[in-house]
């Protein structure tokens, strides 16, 4: 079977909320399947085209088997399953990340940070020992 | 009150596959193949809505897949698990129960009142 024909099945599968560990397993096992129906039609003796053609006709209609696939809600994902809570739950986690994301940029740019935070006591001191020598210098004048 | 049924036309499916897994670890083809031939084909289905009925049961726990590479061949092989064994057992005396009163509706009376 061309692999286009699984494409669509694929993509009506992703698009129905299937977890992607039966998306991909049943693709992998539509595949096994066919190439075993393909094998005892063409060992009856039935020419490739023919051997192909039933092999399809006994794996069954696509739309049916994604049909029976989307019917079987315990197949899919989270999101699909509870849209509502998955709603909520992202919601939660992205007003969660809002006070994280400073701390995640201070995390990523820590080099750039540890050299301002250096030049910037540096420059403290600096200035306050000139200011102290200033001062100093007034008193004893 | 009378029991009510659910597993009576969903549960067929998963009867079969659970009967087939019951005698050895299988994967799909064989599941589909020994199911037609023990059931003299009665049942006829695109082979290709096993794997949802696979899938499912393998998500309720009553049965495990393994993968396993065979003649250059990547099989997923199904068996059964404790849990399975027991839903298999729940699913046939369910099955057993409904059959017989079938049968004996259709061999017994209609129940319709006799004429005098």
């Amino acid at each position: 079977m061309p692999d286009t024909q699984f494409e669509e099945l694929r993509f009506e599968l992703t698009r129905g909320g299937v977890a992607q560990v039966y998306v991909k397993r049943t693709l992998l096992e539509l595949e096994e399947h066919y190439a075993d129906l393909e094998s005892a039609a063409l060992a009856e003796g039935l020419g490739a085209d023919e051997a192909s053609r039933r092999a399809r006709e006994e794996l069954g209609d696509q739309r049916a088997i994604a049909a029976a696939i989307l019917s079987r809600r315990e197949l899919l994902c989270f999101q699909a399953r509870h849209p509502r809570v998955a709603n909520y739950l992202h919601s939660a986690a992205a007003i969660g990340a809002i006070p994280g994301l400073p701390l995640m940029y201070c995390i990523e740019h820590r080099p750039e940070l540890a050299r301002w935070g250096v030049s910037l006591s540096l420059a403290v001191t600096l200035v306050g020992g000139i200011l102290a020598t200033l001062n100093w210098l007034i008193v004893l004048v | 009150m009378a029991q009510t049924n659910p597993p009576f036309m969903s549960g067929v499916p998963e009867l079969l596959v659970l009967r087939m897994l019951s005698a050895r670890e299988m994967y799909g083809y064989e599941i589909v193949k020994a199911m037609r031939l023990i059931t003299g084909e009665a049942i006829g289905f695109g082979e290709g809505v096993i794997y949802p009925v696979l899938h499912a049961l393998e998500e309720g726990g009553a049965v495990k897949a393994r993968r396993k590479a065979v003649n250059g061949r990547e099989r997923v092989y199904y068996s059964l698990t404790t849990k399975g064994k027991r839903r298999l057992e729940q699913l046939s005396g369910e099955w057993r129960r409904v059959s017989a009163g079938v049968n004996s509706a259709l061999t017994g009376t209609t129940g319709e009142p006799q004429d005098a």
